[in-house]
């Protein structure tokens, strides 16, 4: 298997890994999985006036997997909280070089900031 | 820390030994017996005359003659030419083969094609240690059965099968057996002599000499067809121009290959490796503990994904299980029928030790994979159970 230098990089230092540094600060989750693709994340996303504050993940799954949730999180940072609801899955791909046979990870991501969307609208 | 490139991945194959390369270098310039050794001229007998060394030096580290041992491309080829070679053969006789799920893909792929052309197949499940039981084996014999084949040493877990046990099974009910020995030669001894077995797959790129060439050990009287056509090389089983110095790289890397002077210092450096990544978490070992080969260790850090471990470690040769598989998504068929989850075998590495490993490597091994296995656990603390178990 090939990997890009982006995932490379994402994978030894994914500097958006982990839990909320505030957690006293409101926050909404989302998570996903597929236990068929070996695949589980979580979202946190902070939330300021409509716009997309700090964003942490946690993510089980291969190099590309932990990379383009790495790449979701550092992206919507100072985005409009609509953008969780429509996360840029073709980008990533082209970013990552996703070989094909695991886009369908790429949607599992795609679920879990869905699901942040889902719980923002609430 | 500063990186070192560190390989072990010895099962997938092994760098050619010096006094291996040295040998082959004496069949290819025109100073050296680069005939071909069926030509009947001085050239040609010299090439011939170290073929028939090297066929002798092949026969001795197992035990057999050397007139029983019939050159081939590698233990690919062997298993194939075993497999449909006999069961062809023997097609008035039978049309049953027993094999077992464990077995490399040279070995189901051949026995899935066997089915396709009409044959019966059996596999055979393993215990959750690897181990094939006897009696299973004695109870999926029928009327029918010609042949079982049987890896001695696993590639992927380096469980070793009692081929003594189980050939006994195949003698009382008349069946022969094969073997897949291409892991063993210079781990642990092989012996045909002593041993109910009638055919053996062999290599030599796992044993320090060159790809591209193995053997198939075939025991006197054992009924065969070729699989090609097209000359009497081989008793006209493996037809072909004789590779003269890829036969005697082989010859020379068996001669070599003592399990009585390598097996003790490489069970050493396995044990101080799992002595060290067993301080991690959750890690687990699979394969039975005392049947096993000392150069071969599978272990499973729950709740690692495997691939990015292996990323992550990219500076150590290591493999996911089988490097036949190594480009293929699906989990490793050998530790799903030794009962691991997807989620276990994806968090499974094969470690394999061999001549050049060094404790200093091992120290090093050890230091780099429990720092990046914790790391990358850390990602995903909240995981639920599932990616654990």
């Amino acid at each position: 298997m090939e990997y890009s230098p982006e995932v490379k990089r994402r994978l030894k230092l994914p500097e958006r890994a982990g839990l909320m540094p505030d957690p006293a600060s409101p926050f909404v989750m989302g998570d996903a999985e597929d236990r068929s693709l070996n695949v589980w994340v979580r979202f946190q996303v902070q939330l300021h006036d409509g716009t997309i504050g700090a964003v942490r993940f946690e993510a089980y799954g291969c190099p590309h997997f932990v990379a383009a949730a790495d790449w979701h999180a550092e992206r919507l940072e100072g985005c409009p909280s609509g953008a969780l609801a429509e996360p840029d899955t073709r980008a990533v791909r082209d970013v990552l070089d996703v070989p094909t046979e695991k886009f369908g990870k790429l949607l599992v991501i795609e679920n879990a900031l869905v699901a942040c969307a889902t719980e923002v609208a609430a | 820390m500063t990186t070192r490139d560190v390989y072990l991945d010895y099962a997938a194959t092994t760098p050619v030994d010096p006094a291996v390369a040295e040998a082959m270098a004496q069949c290819l310039g025109r100073d050296g017996d680069f005939a071909n050794p069926s030509s009947a001229h001085c050239f040609g007998q010299a090439a011939a005359h170290r073929v028939e060394k090297a066929r002798t030096q092949i026969a001795e580290r197992i035990g057999a003659s050397a007139d029983s041992i019939i050159i081939t491309s590698g233990a690919t080829e062997s298993d194939n030419l075993a497999l449909q070679g006999v069961m062809h053969a023997c097609r008035e006789r039978g049309d049953h083969l027993i094999t077992a799920r464990t077995e490399h893909k040279a070995v189901l792929d051949t026995a899935a094609a066997l089915e396709r052309q009409g044959f019966e197949v059996t596999y055979l499940d393993c215990a959750s240690d690897g181990l094939i039981d006897p009696d299973a084996l004695a109870t999926a014999i029928t009327d029918a059965t010609v042949l079982v084949s049987i890896m001695h040493l696993n590639n992927e877990t380096g469980v070793i099968q009692d081929l003594a046990v189980l050939g006994e099974r195949c003698r009382r009910h008349g069946v022969l057996l094969h073997a897949d020995a291409a892991q063993s030669i210079g781990k642990v001894g092989v012996n045909v002599a002593e041993w109910p077995v009638d055919l053996l797959s062999l290599t030599a790129h796992k044993v320090y000499g060159p790809k591209g060439v193995g053997a198939l050990y075939v025991r006197p009287g054992v009924p065969l067809v070729p699989l090609m056509f097209g000359g009497e090389q081989e008793r006209a089983l493996r037809p072909g121009t004789l590779p003269v110095h890829q036969i005697v790289g082989m010859g020379r890397a068996y001669e070599i290959a003592d399990p009585a002077v390598e097996a003790p210092r490489l069970a050493a450096l396995k044990e101080r490796l799992w002595a060290g990544l067993s301080g991690i978490d959750g890690a687990r070992r699979n394969g039975h503990a005392e049947r096993c080969s000392p150069h071969v260790l599978n272990i499973t850090f729950p709740g690692v994904n495997g691939e990015s471990l292996r990323l992550a470690i990219a500076e150590i040769a290591v493999s996911a299980g089988s490097a036949c598989n190594a480009e293929t998504p699906e989990s490793s068929h050998v530790l799903s029928a030794m009962g691991l989850s997807d989620a276990l075998a994806e968090s499974t590495l094969r470690l394999s030790l061999g001549r050049y490993t060094t404790v200093e490597e091992i120290d090093y091994v050890v230091g780099r994979i429990t720092a990046e296995a914790n790391r990358l656990r850390g990602l995903s603390v909240s995981a639920p159970a599932w990616c654990r178990s």
